[in-house]
């Protein structure tokens, strides 16, 4: 288990859990059980492009760091 | 589509005016979904109380009369930022007659969740699934019949941006008060049996239990509050409780009503992966922003232009009548003016209200904060707040309104109140004249000086407003929603409703203020006027900045009313009045048919300069002005009345624009925070050690 931030672009997982207080992220669909899938990053590194589930999402790294994820297999 | 199941329950009857709410995600196209019901006629207001922006339209539905109202976007009743927060307060107290819950077909799953909190509210409630083609483009096919027998609510699909909305209408007739749908995990569901039967319903009971502000009798709070502590005694966050119960019920309903076939076409990857490319990404979106202001600069100063025109041949006709000197004048150059003050700011709006609302619609707008998203956390802002700032360098008055995009209301106000400092293009004419006058072997040094002070004093403002009121780190998460091209003629019908509310809104306050200044200007007091007067009075406050010339200070007071002014007003105490030019009935006709003309020739010179490189001149004839000037005032008073220029209130409309977004009082503190900091930066310019 490890933060949503450590992924580079490319790379998908599953998301673990979520700090409760952080009801933004949640409610934007990353909850626990979400397919995760980070795409892009931004210029300067921060922010990341991630898809969750359907949405396409802007998340900065301190945010992808309050997202637990397991990794998943190269589909 | 009908619903099978609930048959025993016959629909609501309809009420001769009732109130629909839309609610839904952001960017499930709700807006589109109004535009393609209602018609022509889009209203644009704010909230009661607030100043989000509130839209809405009226429709009649057989004998009834429906006004439909879009609320926020939400992705929850449980709100993580105000606009949110208004949903739920909203819907509880002011409930709606019927619910309409706009979903993206795309993304049912994380919408259901919405759809599930909504139905515990009890409300009558019927769903239309939107956005199908898109869902189709991803390989996603929504079965409508199997959503609405596993809700048990009427559902209709829709593509709402382009017009197909066949069956929306029968659906909402049909809303039918939903039965809770979630059974939630047993240490929740223990809490809410203990609440439930004191409760209105089970969305309240659980909205308590989870510690929201709900409008209810103090003794039934207190039961959820003792329930709530009693689930965190035992180790369980009912907030968490809640979402799984919802994503399980969620995913059920997803299960039974989505299918997948064939692959997604990838084309919101694909284009994402070239717009925000890490090298190409910033240069396309400075490209982007070019052509936006372009667009809207270009296309306006035509118009801009005519209403100038039109203005010159109504004063000229007022002259030319046989009223008494001072109504002509008042007429002339206080009425006229006044409203051509106002009006020369619609085409200006309307293009850029367009421009933005393209780039917001088509998912450009999201992608632009996400590239410049790293350098707004440097002020502690959003990404998208970099628009509007850049916006302000052409007009501060649609920069101001465009911070409406931003979700928080604390980021608004902080924008916003940059804003002013912004160097707009109506401040220009004054640098270059004293530019030139004063430095001229420097102007472009000073010119670009001037404007990176007022980003410096506006980012700074930010931040300080950002510390006193201790913004957290700013909200980052957002969602990029798919490229998509916009509904023109909802882009067209929205900017037409928002200028005009900015006509409603800001026309009173500004024509006040051209009147009051007019008052000041023309009315006889003895041999003098309460403009002389009054700039007299004043001269003695700005001897330390080193301008000692009342005529110098004088003109600083129309500039209250637009920043160029300040220029014409020198040039009269300077030199003389010229007086007002009479026009024949005639000569004023050709005039205007000349003008009109030459409108639409600019427009299309206007389109081709989009494409054609662009050329820019600071060039400036010498004037009898600038030769005057010299006299008045050394070349540090000059600098010193350079920065008061830039940094003193704007004008009137960014006045009044301040105070449909922020409200009076903020408005009303800006204009003397500005003039308190003017007035020391200009004394600090005027004291550098510089030799000019």
């Amino acid at each position: 288990m490890y933060p949503l931030s450590q992924l580079s672009p490319g790379q998908r997982a599953r998301v673990l859990q979520v700090a409760p207080e952080r009801r933004r992220l949640l409610a934007l669909g990353l909850r626990p059980g979400a397919l995760v899938e980070v795409l892009l990053q931004a210029p300067l590194g921060d922010p990341l492009e991630v898809r969750a589930g359907e949405a396409f999402l802007l998340l900065r790294k301190e945010e992808a760091q309050a997202v637990m994820v397991e990794a998943l297999e190269e589909a | 589509m009908s619903c099978p199941r609930c048959a025993p329950q016959a629909p609501l009857a309809l009420k001769a005016e009732e109130r629909w709410a839309l609610v839904g995600n952001p960017n499930t196209g709700k807006s589109s979904l109004i535009n393609a019901l209602a018609g022509a006629d889009l209203e644009v207001g704010n909230w009661s109380g607030t100043t989000l922006e509130r839209l809405s339209a009226h429709l009649s539905v057989g004998e009834g009369r429906v006004e439909l109202v879009d609320l926020p976007g939400t992705y929850s009743l449980l709100p993580t930022s105000p606009e949110e927060a208004l949903v739920l307060k909203e819907l509880l107290q002011n409930p709606p007659d019927r619910i309409l819950n706009v979903l993206d077909a795309g993304n049912l799953e994380r919408n259901l969740v919405l759809t599930l909190e909504l139905m515990e509210l009890g409300l009558p409630m019927a769903l239309v699934v939107n956005l199908l083609d898109e869902a189709e483009a991803k390989g996603l096919r929504v079965d409508l019949e199997a959503l609405a027998e596993a809700l048990g609510l009427p559902v209709a699909g829709a593509i709402a941006a382009r017009g197909q909305v066949e069956g929306v209408l029968e659906a909402a007739l049909g809303a039918l008060a939903p039965k809770p749908p979630v059974r939630y995990p047993a240490p929740l569901e223990e809490a809410l049996a203990a609440l439930e039967p004191s409760y209105p319903n089970r969305g309240l009971a659980l909205l308590a239990l989870l510690g929201e502000a709900v409008p209810l009798p103090e003794p039934l709070l207190r039961a959820a509050q003792e329930e709530r502590e009693k689930l965190l005694r035992k180790g369980h966050d009912p907030y968490l409780l809640a979402l799984e119960g919802r994503y399980q019920k969620a995913k059920e309903v997803y299960e039974k009503a989505v299918q997948r076939h064939g692959t997604p076409s990838p084309l919101t990857e694909r284009l994402d992966r070239l717009v925000l490319h890490p090298l190409l990404g910033l240069p396309l979106f400075l490209l982007a922003l070019f052509l936006a202001f372009r667009f809207t600069f270009a296309l306006s100063s035509p118009w801009v232009d005519l209403i100038g025109r039109v203005q010159e041949v109504l004063a000229g006709w007022i002259a030319a009548s046989p009223l008494p000197p001072l109504l002509r004048s008042f007429l002339a150059e206080g009425v006229v003016a006044g409203v051509g003050t106002v009006l020369a700011f619609t085409p200006v709006l309307f293009l850029l209200y367009l421009a933005l609302a393209f780039l917001e619609t088509s998912g450009f707008l999201a992608r632009m904060a996400f590239v410049a998203d790293r350098v707004m956390q440097w002020a502690g802002l959003p990404g998208k707040a970099f628009i509007p700032l850049v916006l302000g360098f052409g007009c501060n008055v649609p920069a101001v309104y465009a911070t409406r995009a931003l979700a928080h209301p604390l980021d608004r106000l902080r924008v916003a109140l940059a804003i002013p400092f912004l160097a707009c293009g109506a401040r220009l004419p004054v640098f270059t004249l004293f530019a030139f006058v004063f430095f001229p072997k420097n102007a472009p040094l000073v010119v670009l000086g001037l404007y990176l002070l007022g980003l410096l004093v506006g980012l700074a403002t930010a931040l300080l407003l950002g510390r006193l009121f201790q913004a957290g780190r700013g909200e980052g998460a957002m969602e990029l929603p798919p490229y998509r091209f916009p509904p023109l003629k909802l882009l067209l019908r929205l900017s037409l409703a928002r200028t005009g509310s900015f006509v409603r809104g800001a026309g009173g306050p500004i024509l006040v203020a051209v009147l009051l200044i007019w008052a000041l200007l023309h009315v006889p007091l003895g041999a003098t006027s309460p403009y002389a007067l009054l700039a007299q009075a004043l001269t003695p406050l700005f001897d330390p900045l080193g301008v000692g010339d009342w005529r110098l200070v004088g003109a600083l007071i129309p500039g209250f009313v637009a920043k160029e002014v300040v220029v014409g007003a020198l040039g009269v105490s300077f030199l003389g009045e010229a007086g007002l030019a009479p026009l024949g009935l005639l000569e004023g006709l050709r005039t205007l048919g000349e003008a009109f003309g030459h409108a639409l020739a600019g427009t299309l010179q206007g389109l081709l300069s989009l494409v054609a490189p662009v050329s820019f001149s600071l060039a400036l004839e010498p004037t009898p002005l600038q030769a005057v000037l010299k006299d008045a005032v050394d070349p540090m008073g000059a600098l010193a009345y350079l920065v008061f220029v830039l940094l003193y209130t704007p004008c009137v409309a960014t006045l009044a624009a301040l105070r449909q977004v922020v409200g009076t009082r903020w408005a009303a503190s800006s204009v003397a925070y500005q003039l308190l900091l003017a007035y020391a930066l200009a004394f600090l310019a005027g004291h550098l050690p510089l030799k000019p």
